[in-house]
């Protein structure tokens, strides 16, 4: 399967702001590059969180040592997409 | 959207940034059912901890076994008791391993040639008359001997409400022998005779609490957002009970919804095998707890509930440098 990584962009930006209740921002306006732990305030908890839904949408699995590596929306999109083709 | 840099200057910004990517994992372990002192109120004994589960005496279990806690993700190994430096060779199976906190009354000193820099909280219960009415001798006489100036002990001094005024003088002795101290609340498991918390004494301790750490800021390891958590059981508009505390045991948490919590947290019996529900007492009553550590853990698992407003993170952050520096992620 190969997804265009604008559009998984947008859906991760918007599975963040769902999950972490974000304010002021929608997916298109979220920054794919803005740091989500120095930026966002993300912690471990909020990207095992994020982690679970990303797996129910894309049936992949993120593994925790992968976490620390997953810093921005950007950084997500292309590691689901680089999975998700790995799949195929 | 607010974001950090938004709300931080350049200074906070740098500290932020210091601690933010720390990712602590930690997890309590009873390293023994035994201990050398029987102190009214000590939760361990008070609820009957140490009789839930037999010791496990084979030290290379020990060793595999923190093997295994290694692979579970855990980072930090906190060590209580019973009293934790009467089995050494427990200690250091985790010691060789990861980054290792005990907690002792200090009576036995650590040899430093085995365990150089593993971090010591030394407990402390009050002034002379505190420590032998509530623990039946005054410790401080014995552990000011054995540890001072050591740069990887403090005191954890348990604050009672008879402590109120005198605090000040606990404090000045940790000074004069070259320790650092953190400051927690009695929580009374035992019901002791006036060692219970009134509404007015939690005001005064808490401007007390202040005060020290205002008078001696390179001792005092505390924030006064903690001291204001700790007397109020408030942190924003929330109110601390079982169904907000973080630290409970996660493999028997079940709680809905599920609040934000320490990752991975386990607390260990001495038998490997046994979980205690919490970092304290399965007895206590959760809306009076006064543990000091789950309240810090409280406001840590809350990051981004404090990103409402300047002064919210930069409390945050305060109380996140402060568990750090206790359990040496930062320095001093």
């Amino acid at each position: 399967m190969n997804v265009d990584i604008s559009q998984t962009i947008i859906r991760i930006a918007e599975i963040i702001i769902n999950e972490l209740k974000l304010e002021d921002v929608t997916p298109q306006t979220f920054d794919p590059d803005l740091d989500l732990v120095d930026e966002v305030g993300v912690d471990s908890m909020d990207l095992a969180t994020i982690a679970l839904v990303l797996r129910d949408e894309y049936g992949i699995r993120i593994d925790e040592d992968d976490y620390p590596k997953l810093t921005t929306v950007r950084i997500i999109a292309e590691y689901i997409n680089t999975k998700l083709a790995d799949d195929e | 959207m607010k974001t950090v840099s938004s709300l931080l200057d350049e200074h906070w910004y740098e500290r932020y940034k210091q601690i933010s990517k720390l990712n602590i994992r930690s997890s309590i372990y009873d390293v023994t059912d035994r201990c050398n002192l029987r102190c009214k109120g000590c939760f361990f004994f008070s609820s009957g901890e140490h009789e839930r589960a037999s010791e496990e005496n084979d030290v290379n279990k020990w060793h595999a076994f923190v093997d295994k806690e290694m692979d579970r993700g855990v980072n930090l190994a906190i060590l209580i008791g019973g009293e934790p430096t009467l089995c050494l060779d427990r200690i250091e199976a985790f010691y060789k391993r990861l980054p290792t906190f005990c907690a002792t009354n200090g009576l036995i000193k650590v040899p430093r040639d085995r365990f150089p820099d593993m971090m010591v909280g030394l407990s402390l219960w009050g002034d002379e008359e505190d420590e032998k009415a509530l623990r039946g001798k005054d410790t401080f006489k014995i552990t000011s001997a054995n540890y001072a100036g050591d740069p990887h002990a403090y005191y954890l001094y348990t604050i009672t409400p008879k402590q109120l005024g005198k605090t000040g003088k606990i404090i000045q002795k940790i000074e004069d022998i070259g320790l650092k101290v953190h400051m927690q609340l009695l929580s009374n498991d035992e019901d002791v005779a006036g060692f219970s918390w009134k509404p007015e004494e939690l005001i005064d301790v808490r401007a007390e609490m202040d005060a020290m750490l205002d008078a001696y800021p390179k001792t005092v390891i505390s924030s006064k957002y903690y001291h204001q958590i700790i007397t109020t059981g408030q942190m924003l508009d929330r109110t601390f009970g079982w169904m907000e505390c973080p630290s409970v045991t996660e493999l028997i948490d079940k709680r809905e919804p599920r609040p934000k919590r320490l990752t991975n947290f386990i607390r260990w019996a001495s038998d490997l095998k046994t979980v205690h529900r919490c970092c304290t007492s399965e007895t206590r009553d959760c809306s009076t707890c006064k543990d000091g550590a789950a309240h810090m853990s409280w406001v840590m698992v809350n990051k981004r509930a404090h990103m409402r407003s300047t002064e919210d993170l930069q409390n945050w952050i305060e109380v996140y440098e402060m568990f750090a520096k206790l359990y040496q992620f930062i320095p001093w």
